[in-house]
Order: structure tokens, then C-alpha cells, then sequence
């Protein structure tokens, strides 16, 4: 035991370099800057918006457009005795980006059914993303405007009913089922908020997946680029243990930087999502429903997460053996990158279980798609296929580890490279 | 005398080449046996093998009295090996990788401290060895490893060409650190293709050529059978 601590040891010192913690430190800091931005910008897009108009009709409904469009989130800031270029003139001089010009007649227009043409400035500074928003502003001010047209037509036609039950005569009152729970609410937005909720888990193990390989394949070529390897297959201690210690320094080290990013992702996701209240009627859905994490779901999520390392571990220190140097290694990083990916994008755009059988087997046979579908299943209470899940991967970690083993406590360490049809021996 | 090593019939095959076609020879306690050859004459195969790097195809090979094949672990606790472009982890100091390497085997505190006193006075580098091994020369990184492999006092000592790439001085260093360990009891198994160093070093000598042990015995006997003023000559004369 002695000796296995004193090789962890060395191996977590020699992952934690000044450049690695810095690079982590850059991260979160970059994370953090750019979920403040984030925040900004929502801040921003939530506040009152503030549009310059010009009312050149100046009829009593013209009017009342106006004074209506500021009962509804808009700042209407007025230009009085002013014509169409100097009100472009006075809007491009200032901050505000929208200009609404109400030309003359348009009362009249309005007032006879006819369509009448309202005019709309965007005054464009950015092409930054914050440029779009103003389109929206946009679509805003006239869905409001129609809005309060169409309302005042329909009160004036048919007086005592409300218009909105006029415009929209039809309603549903939906249901959704999961398993045998039943509530009351729209299978779109309960299917969106439990993503949302769940939106860092896949990101999560992608990142400790990868990273961990990484380490690990990197570990061994560094070994071997370093002519340090041969020195250490010699010392007294067993190959099992070189193998563990390899694997758990990488594990660790993985853990504490995914954990890292994982703090600057939050960051920079609650900088979008944070003042976005969730309402209490979805957290009582969601309730009702049992879509949240108990006690035994996290824990289940927890072991599947813990296999699914284990696997790659495994897997990575057997690839590691074919890395000649570092630079070999990054490559050699690919067909786990491979292997986490695939399950990745399905599990964003697609459903592992809507694919066909064979790509569906074929997907299942990789160790690393199960941790994806767990928080589905969980949900779901499939408990049966998450254990079934677990189960494998548990399977497939130990026929990895006695690979790795069986190839580290033969002559392949020193003479296994990824020099396809050679082996270069030195005699 | 007793026999530290015995390899008997030693044969090596990676897939169609036969690296090593049934060598054998035995290492004394207290002597310095060298197997000589040119570069791809099966020198760094047999020593890979001993040091339970490398598993035989075919032979025998006890070590200490241990059969190699069934207790390799047994083996590696009594001997140590420098291989011939041996580094060491070059975050580490210098003094930070004697440590490490010491804890391997020391039993107490007592005796890691005093493989490491050991080990500074055969690196000799001075301050220079709380300096991170990446900045060392391959002079200073090769005593380093020297003084690594020699701290322990073990009871056989396999070094791979020990002066390769060392300049004149650093050379007669190490081959002085090499005999003043020999005569505290460590056993040294060297391979080299410099042959003039073999004769200073070496007590015992075998001529190793394409996998096979042409001759061996001491620098004089060898020298006298063959005639020849030194071990090249021995060497050339043994081919023919």
C-alpha cells in the first residue's frame, strides 16, 4: 500500500502542472466573464424598450395606439413638431435604435377597414448577435398594435363579449401522462423544462470522459517519450498496481477539472437562465408527475456516471500503450472522443430509443451511451434498464482491465506501437 | 563463489525473428560480467530479460535463487536496471525522483534516508540536485540514474552501455562508481559494444554476435586463446 500511495502520488503531480492549473483558472474565469455578458444582455432584452415615434396622423386613435403600446413593456419617447427626416435625424443622433412614424390618415384608414402602411427605422449599430434583438422589438410593437386594433373593432361589433374569446374560440385543457402519473399541463413545456434541467448532465460526461482518457493516455506516452517506463516496469511493484495508480490519478485529477468547468459552465449558463423565474405551477407538474431526482435516482446516476469513467479508464490505458510519445497520444484520444460523441449528439437530437434495432444495438453496445439514457430512464422509473445498464459497463470495464493488465504484465507494454503490419523491436 | 545469476539456453523470438538462439552463462557475487557485441546482437534483449522486462521464449534464467519466470516480483526486489536511454520524470527535482524511487525499496524511514545519502554521494551533483531533472545535461540525468540504481546496494546491477553519450570524464566517473560499488558486494551484469571500457571494467567477459554467445572468460584468457592485443581483436578473430 505504501508503495501504491508513493506512485499516486508522483502521478497526480505529474498531471498537476502550472500550465494545467492556469488553463483551469483561465477557464473558469473566461466562463464567468462571459455569463456576465449573458446576464447583461437578458437584463437588457427583459428591460422596457424604448422606441421613438412620430405621430404625423395625430387622429384620436392614433392616439390611443400610442398610449396603448406604453401599457404594454414599451417606452414611447414622442418627437412633437417634427417631419419624417428630422425625426431620423433626432433618432440616429441618439441611442434609441427603433423609430415608428404613424403617417397621416392613417385614423381614417383604420377606421374604414382599410390597410395602412405603418413605417418602421431600425438604425443598425451592431452586427452582433444584440442586433437581432431589435427584429423582435420589432414584431413586438406591431403584434401590439394589431392587438389593440382588432380588440377595439370587436368591442365596438359586439359589445359584451370578451374579443379574445372571439379571436380564440377554442381551448384545450391538456394532460400529461408518465408511466401511470397524470397532471395537468403541456407535454411541450414539461418536455422542455425537464431538458433544461438536465442540459449539464450530458455535457458534464462528455467532458469527464474525454478528460480522463486524456490523462491517462497522455500519462503512459509521457512515460514512454521520457524513457521513464522501463525504469518503472523493473521497481518492486506489481503491474496491477501501476495500472490502478495510472488510472486513479487520471480519475481524480479528471474529476476535480471537469468539476471546474462544470463550475464555470454554471456560470455562464445561469448568467442566460437566472433571472428567468420558473413558474410554480411547472415545479408542481414536474411534482406530480415524478420527474425530479430522489435520493436513489441520484445515486443511480452517480454509479452509471462512475462505470462509465471506470470504462473509459480502462479503455484508455490500453490505447495509451500504442502512443509511442505525446504527440501520438492526442491522437490516440480519438476513439474515445468517438465513443462519447455518438451517444452525445443522439441524446440531443434524437432518442436512442427511436432508432432502428440494429443501430439501436449497435449503439447500446457502446459502454458509454448507458449514463446518457439513465436520466431519461430514471425519470421514466425504468430502474430495470438503468441496472441493466450498469451491469454492462461493469462487464466491460472488467474485460478492459484484465486486457490492460494482461498487456502490461507482458512483452506488448515495450513492444505493442500503432505501426500498422511492423513492430519495430529494439534487440 | 556464489552464482547470483544462471541463464541457461535462453532463446528469444519476436513473431519470425530470433532475437537470442539459446545463450548461456552464469554472474558470480562480487564480480563484473560483460557481454559484448555489436549494436542488434541480442545484448539489450538478454538484459530486458533478466530484468523482468521481457519474458523468454524458451531457457531458463534464475536469479538469486528465483526462477525468473515464476517469481519475476521476487527478482525485481533485489536487482536493479539502467537501461541504455533511461530518463527520469523531468517535473521532478532531482532529489524529489531519488525519494520516489528509494520508497520502493526501503522497508523504514532509517533506510530510505540512507539510500538517499548514498545516492547523493554517487550523483555528486550538489545543489544542482534540487533542480528539476529537465534541466539537467545528459551527463548530470545519466549519474543521476547511475546513483538511482546503485543506491539500494543490490545484489545484482544490470547496466545497459552505463557511460552511453557521457563525455571522457563523466565516463571514468561512472566506471569508478561502478567498481567501488563491486567491492561492497553488488553484482554487475553490463552490456556495452565499447570494448576497451569492458576490459577496464570487466572481471568476465562473453562475446555475444547475431543472438549467440561466441566466447567467453576473463579479458587475459580470451586475450591469450585468440592471441590478439585487446578485446576488438578478440572480438574479430572469434567471428572468423
Amino acid at each position: 500500500m505504501k508503495k501504491f500511495l508513493n506512485l499516486l502520488t508522483k502521478e497526480i503531480k505529474e498531471i498537476i502542472t502550472r500550465q494545467l492549473i492556469f488553463s483551469m483558472l483561465f477557464t473558469l474565469v473566461l466562463f464567468y466573464f462571459m455569463g456576465e455578458l449573458g446576464k447583461s444582455e437578458v437584463r437588457r432584452a427583459a428591460a422596457m424598450q424604448k422606441i421613438f415615434a412620430l405621430d404625423l396622423d395625430g387622429s384620436q386613435i392614433s392616439k390611443n395606439l400610442i398610449n396603448s403600446l406604453e401599457l404594454t413593456n414599451f417606452k414611447i419617447d414622442l418627437l412633437k413638431g417634427k417631419n419624417k427626416e428630422s425625426a431620423i435625424d433626432t433618432a440616429k443622433k441618439s441611442e434609441t435604435n427603433l423609430l415608428l412614424i404613424i403617417p397621416q390618415g392613417f385614423g381614417e384608414s383604420v377606421a374604414k377597414f382599410e390597410i395602412k402602411e405603418l413605417e418602421t427605422y431600425t438604425f443598425l449599430r451592431t452586427f452582433s448577435i444584440s442586433g437581432i434583438r431589435h427584429s423582435a422589438i420589432l414584431k413586438g410593437v406591431i403584434s401590439a398594435i394589431n392587438n389593440y386594433l382588432s380588440n377595439n373593432f370587436l368591442q365596438e361589433k359586439v359589445p359584451g363579449t370578451s374579443p379574445e374569446n372571439i379571436k380564440n374560440p377554442i381551448k384545450s385543457k391538456d394532460f400529461v401522462l408518465v408511466k401511470n402519473k397524470m397532471a395537468e399541463g403541456s407535454a411541450s413545456s414539461i418536455a422542455g423544462f425537464v431538458s433544461s434541467q438536465s442540459l449539464l448532465v450530458p455535457v458534464v460526461l462528455m467532458m469527464i470522459v474525454i478528460y480522463c482518457s486524456n490523462m491517462v493516455i497522455s500519462a503512459i506516452a509521457m512515460e514512454k517519450q521520457n524513457k521513464t517506463l522501463e525504469t518503472l516496469l523493473t521497481v518492486p511493484i506489481s503491474r496491477a498496481s501501476i495500472i490502478t495508480a495510472k488510472m486513479l490519478s487520471a480519475g481524480i485529477v479528471g474529476l476535480i477539472s471537469a468539476a471546474i468547468y462544470m463550475l464555470g459552465y454554471r456560470y455562464f449558463m445561469s448568467g442566460f437562465f437566472r433571472d428567468i423565474p420558473t413558474s410554480s405551477r411547472a415545479t408542481q407538474v414536474i411534482k406530480e408527475l415524478g420527474l425530479s431526482f430522489s435520493a436513489n435516482g441520484y445515486l443511480l446516476f452517480g454509479l452509471s456516471l462512475f462505470f462509465a469513467i471506470l470504462c473509459a479508464l480502462a479503455l484508455a490505458m490500453i490505447l495509451g500503450v500504442l502512443a509511442e510519445d505525446f504527440r501520438s497520444a492526442q491522437g490516440l484520444v480519438m476513439p474515445v472522443i468517438f465513443l462519447v460523441m455518438i451517444p452525445y449528439f443522439i441524446s440531443i437530437f434524437s432518442d436512442i430509443s427511436s432508432l432502428s434495432l440494429p443501430f439501436r444495438i449497435l449503439v447500446l453496445a457502446i459502454p458509454f451511451s448507458h449514463p446518457f439514457l439513465t436520466t431519461q430512464n430514471i425519470f421514466l422509473q425504468n430502474y430495470q434498464a438503468v441496472w441493466l445498464g450498469i451491469i454492462y459497463m461493469f462487464i466491460v470495464f472488467i474485460i478492459l482491465v484484465i486486457m490492460a493488465a494482461r498487456i502490461f504484465s507482458s512483452d506488448k507494454i515495450l513492444t505493442m506501437k500503432l505501426k500498422f503490419g511492423k513492430k519495430r523491436v529494439q534487440i | 563463489m556464489n552464482v547470483v545469476l544462471k541463464v541457461e539456453g535462453l532463446k528469444k523470438f519476436f513473431g519470425n525473428l530470433e532475437a537470442l538462439k539459446g545463450i548461456s552463462f552464469q554472474v558470480e557475487q562480487g564480480e563484473i560480467f560483460a557481454l559484448i557485441g555489436p549494436n542488434g546482437a541480442g545484448k539489450t534483449t538478454a538484459l530486458r530479460i533478466i530484468s523482468t522486462l521481457l519474458s523468454p521464449s524458451e531457457g531458463k534464467v534464475f536469479c538469486l535463487g528465483h526462477n525468473l519466470k515464476k517469481n519475476p516480483d521476487k527478482i525485481r526486489e533485489k536487482i536493479c536496471y539502467l537501461p541504455e536511454e533511461a530518463g527520469a520524470y523531468r517535473n521532478l527535482k532531482g532529489i524529489n525522483y531519488l525519494k520516489f524511487m528509494a520508497k520502493f525499496y526501503a522497508a523504514t524511514l532509517e533506510e530510505k534516508e540512507e539510500f538517499i545519502t548514498r545516492a547523493k554521494a554517487i550523483a555528486d551533483l550538489g545543489e544542482r540536485l534540487y533542480d528539476k531533472v529537465g534541466t539537467y545535461s545528459k551527463g548530470m540525468t545519466r549519474k543521476l540514474l547511475l546513483a538511482r540504481a546503485l543506491m539500494t546496494k543490490p545484489a545484482l546491477a544490470i547496466l545497459d552501455e552505463p557511460t552511453s553519450g557521457l563525455d571522457v570524464i563523466n565516463s571514468l566517473e561512472v566506471r569508478e562508481i561502478i567498481k567501488k560499488y563491486v567491492k561492497e558486494g553488488t553484482s554487475v551484469l553490463l552490456s556495452s559494444h565499447n570494448m576497451l571500457e569492458i576490459e577496464f571494467l570487466s572481471d568476465r567477459v562473453a562475446l555475444i554476435d547475431k543472438g549467440n554467445i561466441l566466447d567467453s572468460g576473463t579479458s587475459q584468457e580470451l586475450k591469450e586463446k585468440y592471441q590478439a592485443k585487446n578485446l576488438e581483436e578478440v572480438f574479430r578473430s572469434s567471428l572468423q
